[in-house]
């Protein structure tokens, strides 16, 4: 297994103090905490070449278990392994194995050009030159550096920067790669090439990805397995695909109409309904626990004019929000 | 002793990309580091002023003394933030969580942060200091040879005290205040005659307060030729420093880390 984590579970101690001066005096004299519990009995493993999404919303506790498997933070109690490594008691040989992308976290200098910060990181990650040369030179044509490698990291772009990033990250050929929100405030096109390389990664060099990301296309286009954690604890442990087969049962339906008709004035069967609806588009997603999609089709045969007529699952994202609202996972 | 070579390779390598990066502004460097050497030198004119009007020694030391521990802290103090920049933010980089960075590497996290940025200013203060040495000692030997102990030893000592006072941080919050509150104390009992201060006091000086490992040893040893001193003077850095590695590694325990968005310059 690259990793394996049983019962971990973190907890933290927060000073909590009402509004004003008077609380701030007050909190001084007697301050009060509250226990936060950040990861909560969490337990999975991940095999050897995996691409594992990590996803839940904001404070759910992905970070701190990204840390807590990187030797960043110590867990209160449970056991984990990364390459058969504790993260706690051997966090110096384990990152000699591994490789960290934190999206909003840089470790290249501002200043100079991506070449001295992967020159200091290679000294870091004690690469002999030769080694070094090689690699550099491996990872300049796969993400396409060799114009970057000279100018400033401050005179990139954010795309060109987190191409850098990610480079610098592999320079040592980790096992497994950590990224946290990898393409964070990437446009469409650099999110897209991103994705790529991470792909290409995992085939090539089979190495083990663990992803968190709050980008639906991420998960969907990389991930082969979705670990849904909240309230810091794992909630679904499935496979991508999976997901969207099952989880609440939707399919969306888009018809192109023949005239200018408006759907407003549809009267949909029970379990479903139009969403976004537009001039000449209408978009209906059914509940095929309480209409089959063959029955809405039929519906809409009878009731609209139209040219064309696609039936398709729900987009990852919707799936997503729908399992941070809480909604019932249909196994 | 290869631990040893492959740290002072990474710190080589480190002080390399840092003054690559700090040279990025040429104007800035010179002027922060001329700038520095004007305030320092402002300092001594006032010592200079007081020992005309008093004429003598002050405290048992003799003007030539005055300069001779200026240089020391001054070179001393330059020398520490030239290699390890990082010494003044050691609280700004545990409470936004910058710390993860160091944390990911496999290295030791200390010697990476410290190391992990140069100072501009602290140019001026080397050079301050080997210009007052060279004008005050001329071609003395013994004075030399302990000017350069002191520099090497008092640097790892002004470490010390902020990577200790830093530390607190783990337990108590941002100490921001209170570490650089801490480092100037020190350099106060740094850049005063020793016989100025009562005997508890001195007694502070040799332990709490190392200021008497960082000049006032070296300077009695120049002038005495006691060099047996030396081992004092090792003895005291060594024990300063393996506390605040113990006392930094003990807190990072507690630490929680952070989400600030974070680039490093």
């Amino acid at each position: 297994m690259s990793i394996i984590a049983s019962n971990l579970h973190k907890e933290y101690h927060t000073r909590i103090k009402d509004e004003g001066l008077r609380a701030s005096l007050k909190a001084l004299v007697n301050p009060v905490y509250r226990k936060i519990i950040a990861v909560d009995d969490l337990s999975f493993t991940v095999e050897p070449g995996e691409i594992v999404a990590f996803i839940g919303p904001n404070g759910a506790g992905k970070s701190t278990t990204i840390k807590m498997l990187t030797g960043i933070l110590h867990p209160t109690s449970g056991d984990m392994r990364v390459l058969n490594m504790d993260p706690t008691t051997r966090r110096e040989e384990l990152a000699l194995h591994i490789g960290t992308v934190f999206g909003q976290r840089s470790q290249l200098w501002m200043h100079l050009p991506p070449l001295d910060s992967f020159s200091l990181l290679a000294r870091i990650y004690e690469l002999d030159n030769k080694s070094y040369r090689m690699r550099l030179a491996e990872l300049s044509e796969l993400f396409e550096l060799q114009d970057l490698l000279k100018t400033p990291v401050r005179k990139l772009s954010l795309g060109q920067r987190i191409r850098c990033e990610i480079a610098a990250s592999l320079l040592h050929s980790p096992k497994v790669i950590f990224l946290d929100e990898p393409t964070i405030g990437l446009d469409v096109i650099v999110k897209q090439r991103i994705r790529e390389l991470i792909a290409l990664l995992n085939r090539e060099e089979k190495t083990t990805v663990f992803l968190t990301s709050h980008d639906a296309g991420d998960v969907e286009l990389l991930a082969k397995r979705a670990l849904v954690i909240d309230h810091g604890r794992i909630v679904i442990d499935d496979a991508v695909t999976s997901l969207r087969k099952r989880y609440l049962n939707r399919k969306v339906i888009e018809v192109t109409l023949n005239d200018t008709q408006s759907p407003l004035c549809l009267h949909l069967p029970q379990g479903a309904y139009a969403e976004t609806p537009e001039a000449g588009k209408l978009r209906c997603i059914a509940d095929t626990r309480q209409i089959s999609v063959s029955d809405l089709v039929k519906y809409l045969v009878e009731t609209l004019s139209f040219n064309d007529l696609t039936v398709s699952d729900p987009p990852m994202e919707d799936i997503i929000a729908a399992i941070f609202r809480g909604e019932e996972y249909q196994k | 002793m290869s631990t040893i070579r492959k740290y002072t390779g990474l710190l080589s390598c480190y002080f390399k990309v840092n003054l690559a990066a700090a040279l990025e502004y040429r104007t800035s460097f010179l002027v922060q580091a001329f700038g520095m050497t004007i305030s320092n030198a402002s300092f001594v004119f006032f010592w200079w002023v007081a020992f005309v009007q008093i004429g003598g020694r002050i405290g048992g030391y003799d003007f030539r003394d005055v300069l001779f521990i200026w240089s020391v802290s001054s070179s001393a103090f330059g020398l520490a933030t030239i290699i390890f920049g990082n010494l003044n933010r050691i609280t700004a980089i545990i409470v936004t969580g910058e710390l993860d960075t160091y944390l990911l590497q496999p290295k030791d996290v200390l010697l990476s942060l410290l190391a992990a940025r140069t100072s501009l200013t602290a140019w001026g203060d080397l050079f301050y200091g080997v210009i007052l040495l060279v004008l005050s000692q001329g071609r003395d030997p013994h004075a030399w040879l302990m000017y350069l102990l002191g520099v090497i030893t008092g640097s790892l000592l002004f470490t010390a005290i902020a990577v200790s006072a830093h530390s607190c941080t783990f337990f108590f919050g941002d100490t921001t205040m209170f570490s650089s509150l801490a480092l100037e104390f020190v350099i106060n009992f740094c850049i005063y005659p020793i016989g100025i201060y009562p005997l508890l006091v001195r007694f502070i000086m040799y332990s709490l307060i190392p200021a008497a490992f960082i000049v006032h040893l070296p300077l009695a040893i120049a002038r005495s030729l006691n060099y047996g001193l030396v081992l004092l003077v090792l003895a005291g850095t060594l024990g300063y420093c393996l506390f605040a590695y113990w006392f930094f590694y003990k807190g990072l325990k507690r630490y929680e880390s952070g989400n600030l968005i974070i680039t490093r310059m």
